[in-house]
């Protein structure tokens, strides 16, 4: 370790820690420096969340060093791609491959798993989305959440499907799809309402139809044990998928009959 | 399964268990006894392993031959250890499965002779259940988030929901079978177990050689590193007997590889077991399984727990390495519980 801390150590330790994974520390921080920005620069572009993945004591320094580099580097790779093809994901602000920091786009929005009524978080292993629900809500509660946002439950599926779609075009999966991963953003915020996929943290590239089968099959197990009365909901975002991937849809649904008779592993008989 | 969260029916008066345990390469007889105080007492815990040569593994057809050879002797050793004899046993607890198919229906043909013998009821264990269990007892943990790594068994399993429940596990081959493995190619001893020379030579080696990282969510892969490794063998660079004179800095040594194979596979379970607590909640991590004795495993998690402001437990090799005495415990649990095996069902299972 050197004498002098780098820059994005400092920024990290003027930031605000908002929560704690098995990985990564997330950190809500506000570029003060208003040299640097445009003058057009609204406040939502200064205020960047931070992931750091932070060195495991546990492993070999050289092996924990090239692990988290790499890490950082495909979850960075994973979201330009995303960025490029059209799907809405966080945009990068920086990335710091050998600190381990990767800072993005602040989202001013909640998850979709709050929205839907899925309660207050577990202990999932990163948790991205700023706003963590604190507390209990009931079923009332939930109808206002959604018509804040001016969506009905339905176009909200349609646009998880869209959206996920659009990223398995571009050959991207998430592999980690669940509710608590999307968040909506805010109606009032300057891009406007849109579904924002979050946590690229265990993403690769696949052309393959088994693994995008795969990262369906995990959504709608996350679906079905978080939200009561899932079967509609995901139908809806099938719907959609279905119409976002075109003439994909024939080989990936066949293969998503497959993987839920057979669960995400393949067999490993013989 | 075995729920201990309910609390078991008190007893009044002490109940003895005979367990055998003969699922892979060992024969083990042991016998618990509970109190009605709610203690509980290691009578005896007797095993025999059967060893191939360096570079063999062990066959099946030569393994079942050792265990139906060593039973008798193995448990009459138990029986004299103990200070009991057949007549005071409350239930015969046997390994059900899973393991390797003929060694265990061997050890199940003895359990069955016995019970008929001695007219004592049947109980069949699960045994992940019966590691796990054991290490409960042994460490005193309550909630733990389990890693049981054997020869056979890669899981990470914590309790949930009235069950035992695997979160995350291997994606193919288990990781005592990747280090045992290795020791074939680098010829390590299998005396006392190959682990255990591998975790010897581990120590002196000092160069992290780079494998491949496979960890997918809370699951392993780790047929590929076990590939990988093989490789730097074939490499120029590869010193099988150790540096001579007119080398350099730049060379391998079966020692580094032994050191950069468990620095690598180990943290990877460390990772898988770390992503199942955060998900559960648990502060607790139990190592159970025969790789679980490893101690850089366990100074390993015992790292990564602390940093969770947590405790690893583990056990040393007589309860870590497949044992009688934690089918007895397992399985006189569940025969408090009311569970009995009965003879048509006694069968085992390789899964």
């Amino acid at each position: 370790m050197s004498e002098t801390k780098s820059a994005s150590l400092r920024l990290l330790e003027a930031s605000e820690k908002i929560s704690q994974g098995a990985e990564a520390k997330i950190y809500r921080t506000q570029l003060h420096d208003p040299v640097s920005l445009s003058e057009s620069t609204t406040d939502g572009d200064r205020v960047l969340l931070l992931k750091h993945r932070f060195h495991k004591q546990y492993r070999h320094p050289s092996l924990d060093a090239s692990l988290t580099k790499s890490r950082i580097a495909g979850e960075a790779r994973a979201l330009i791609k995303c960025l490029r093809s059209g799907v809405n994901v966080p945009g990068i602000r920086m990335v710091d491959a050998t600190e381990g920091i990767l800072g993005i786009e602040w989202i001013d929005g909640k998850s979709v798993r709050f929205l839907l009524g899925g309660g207050a978080e577990d202990d999932e292993e990163v948790i991205e989305d700023g706003d963590v629900p604190e507390g209990e809500d009931d079923e009332a509660e939930d109808e206002d959440l959604l018509k804040e946002y001016g969506v009905s439950e339905d176009a909200l599926m349609n646009m998880i499907g869209t959206e996920i779609a659009k990223m398995h075009q571009a050959d991207t999966i998430h592999g980690d799809l669940t509710t608590s991963n999307m968040m909506l953003r805010h109606p009032s915020s300057p891009k406007g309402l849109q579904l924002v996929l979050i946590d690229f943290g265990l993403a690769y590239m696949s052309t393959l139809v088994e693994d995008k089968a795969v990262d369906l099959y995990v959504l709608e197990r996350a679906f079905s044990s978080t939200h009561p009365a899932s079967e509609p909901l995901f139908a809806g975002v099938l719907k959609a998928y279905e119409k976002g991937v075109g003439k994909n849809w024939t080989a990936i649904s066949r293969r998503l009959e497959d993987v839920r008779l057979r669960g995400r592993k393949r067999s490993m008989v013989g | 399964m075995l729920a201990q969260l309910i609390s078991i029916s008190s007893i009044e008066r002490p109940y003895v268990a005979l367990g055998l345990e003969g699922s892979a390469n060992k024969f083990g007889a042991g016998i618990i006894r509970h109190d009605p105080d709610g203690s509980t007492h290691v009578l005896s815990n007797v095993r025999h392993t059967y060893i191939t040569p360096p570079g063999e593994g062990f066959q099946p057809r030569d393994t079942a031959l050792h265990h139906r050879e060593w039973a008798l002797t193995v448990i009459n050793e138990a029986l004299k250890k103990a200070v009991v004899s057949m007549h005071d046993i409350d239930c015969i607890c046997f390994t059900k499965g899973p393991g390797m198919g003929a060694p265990l229906v061997s050890v199940a043909l003895v359990a069955r002779t016995l019970s008929l013998l001695y007219r004592k009821p049947l109980v069949g264990v699960n045994h992940c259940v019966g590691h796990i269990e054991m290490g409960r007892q042994i460490t005193g943990t309550q909630n733990p988030v389990v890693l049981y790594v054997s020869g056979g068994n890669t899981q990470v399993i914590a309790y949930s929901q009235q069950c035992y429940r695997i979160f995350g596990e291997t994606l193919d081959i288990a990781v005592g079978n990747c280090l045992d493995r290795f020791a074939r190619v680098i010829n390590l001893s299998n005396d006392p177990s190959p682990g255990y020379n591998i975790e010897q030579e581990a120590k002196k080696g000092k160069r992290l050689l780079p494998l491949p990282y496979a960890t997918k969510g809370m699951d392993v892969s780790l047929s590929g590193i076990l590939t990988s490794i093989e490789a730097y063998t074939a490499d120029k660079r590869f010193r099988p007997d150790g540096p001579s004179a007119e080398d350099g800095e730049d060379i391998i040594t079966p020692q580094d590889l032994c050191f950069s194979l468990q620095e690598t596979v180990f943290a990877m379970l460390v990772e898988i077991t770390e992503r199942a607590m955060a998900h559960i909640g648990s502060r607790d991590a139990l190592i159970v399984g025969g790789v679980g004795c490893n101690e850089r495993l366990q100074e390993m998690m015992g790292i990564m727990s602390r940093e969770r402001g947590g405790n690893v437990f583990a056990t040393d090799e007589r309860f870590c390495i497949d044992n009688g005495i934690m089918i007895a415990q397992a399985g006189l649990l569940s025969f408090r519980m009311g569970f009995e095996t009965p003879l048509a069902k006694s069968t085992c299972t390789q899964r």
